[in-house]
């Protein structure tokens, strides 16, 4: 599991403490939202003190920030809340600086924070994705989520940066004063959020307010949903989004795992029965990207639930079997 | 799979220098003490979870369950999954 389970952190609840890494300039002050356990990438509410400055550099990891308060100078640009950046790992920002301090969300997507002074980019700097900066409070107009099925209306969506690859993705949503969604929900893919302004509310863990975050690993349940006032948040997936809707508020991360499968099993056959014969070479293999490489050699859930309700991480070691685990009839 | 681009194969400099491996441990132990935290604040919530359980569980079968977008439906009694005793665990 690369990160746990944190649902719901306010961080209007902890002060900021001072980011002392080497590399980074006075007046970077921070708290920790997440942190993946195995490579230190992490997602931070971050403060700039007003005079901050700092030199023209890059990261050692691609780094995505939304600017939610005061305003940044990049360069010669001066960024207003709702811009959006994203740099590729290894690439050159032009110096930062603000008068009045300014108030962020940072991801650092591979490693933990880094900053190397240069205005050059690094030499293995990541050169098949763009650096992009956009204004996404109004340089963007909101759109209806095109999924299926869809969340109920009154969602709407920003995409600030989709994968081409893996479609992982990082938006904005809202949601309409008055909205509910009376349905359960869960993804094949971690989630994570952070909002920006507003209430709302889900089955499990109450109340999400002003600077509420989570981050929740696939196949977790969560809804029904319900906002009084509205919402404005930023939020991510590691991968392609689908919403497994269903009515049942005690199926367990594994049941809904099964359940996931089976879904597949239906609307892919021929798909599913080839993954099944998986132990027998046929590793996955794209043409369009012939040298990418797919890890087959465990699979890390980050649940494992038991009957007593107790749960724990699970990691398979090498291709198994679960079809013969007969699942006890509950119904 | 984890957040970020898949182009690369993750931070260009892999080793962890000595400082960034003590930010890592030390931010690494403070949010095992928030997942802790957590853990103990939902689960003092679950007699209130339980009512939400129950008026949920009423509307999808009085008001309707969202099936797509605005298309709702009225769940009938026995497409209800009975609960049997499961528990309600909400974080793992
Ligand atoms: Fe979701």
């Amino acid at each position: 599991m690369a990160r746990p389970h944190i649902e719901p952190f306010v961080d209007r609840d902890v002060g900021f403490k001072k980011l002392n890494l080497p590399g980074f300039k006075k007046g970077v002050h921070y708290k920790m939202l997440s942190m993946d356990k195995e490579t230190g990438a992490c997602t931070m509410t971050v403060q700039y003190d007003a005079g901050f400055k700092q030199p023209p550099g890059f990261s050692y990891s691609e780094v995505e920030i939304f600017l939610q308060e005061g305003h940044l100078m990049i360069g010669d640009k001066r960024c207003e809340k709702g811009t959006y950046i994203f740099a590729p790992a290894g690439t050159s920002l032009p110096a930062m600086s603000t008068d009045e301090g300014c108030l962020a969300l940072v991801f650092y997507n591979f490693g933990p924070p880094s900053f190397q002074e240069s205005d050059a980019d690094h030499d293995k700097a990541d050169k098949s994705q763009k650096r992009t900066m956009v204004d996404s409070y109004f340089g963007m107009d909101w759109q209806v989520p095109t999924l299926f099925p869809q969340t109920a209306p009154g969602c709407l969506l920003k995409i600030l940066h989709l994968d081409p690859k893996t479609f992982a993705m990082t938006f904005l949503y809202c949601m309409t004063p008055g909205f509910w969604q009376d349905n359960i929900s869960y993804h094949d893919v971690a989630e994570e959020a952070y909002h920006i302004w507003g209430t709302s509310w889900m089955m499990q863990f109450g109340d999400l307010p002003t600077g509420g975050y989570f981050y929740r690993p696939a196949y977790i349940n969560h809804g029904c949903f319900r906002s009084d006032l509205g919402i404005l948040a930023i939020g991510r997936t590691d991968g392609d989004l689908h919403n497994y809707f269903h009515h049942d508020p005690f199926s367990t991360p594994e049941e809904n795992h099964h359940r996931a499968a089976a879904k597949l099993a239906r609307m892919k056959p021929a798909l599913y029965q080839w993954i099944l014969t998986n132990e027998h070479n046929h590793l996955p293999h794209d043409f369009e990207y012939p040298n990418d490489t797919y890890d087959t050699s465990g699979y890390d859930s980050g649940i494992h639930m038991h009957d007593d309700g107790s749960s724990h991480s699970h990691k398979s070691n090498g291709p198994h079997s679960h079809l013969n685990q007969k699942k006890k009839a509950k119904k | 799979m984890s957040f970020g681009s898949t182009t690369i194969q993750g931070n260009l400099r892999p080793k962890l220098t000595k400082e960034e491996l003590a930010f890592v441990k030390q931010e690494l132990a403070e949010q095992l003490e928030r997942y802790q935290k957590i853990v103990q604040e939902q689960e003092a919530l679950t007699p209130q979870r339980e009512k939400w359980v129950k008026e949920f569980l009423h509307r999808i079968q009085t008001r309707g369950y969202h099936v797509h977008a605005g298309i709702k439906r009225v769940i009938p009694k026995e497409e209800v999954r009975p609960r049997d005793g499961r528990p309600l665990q909400v974080i793992f």
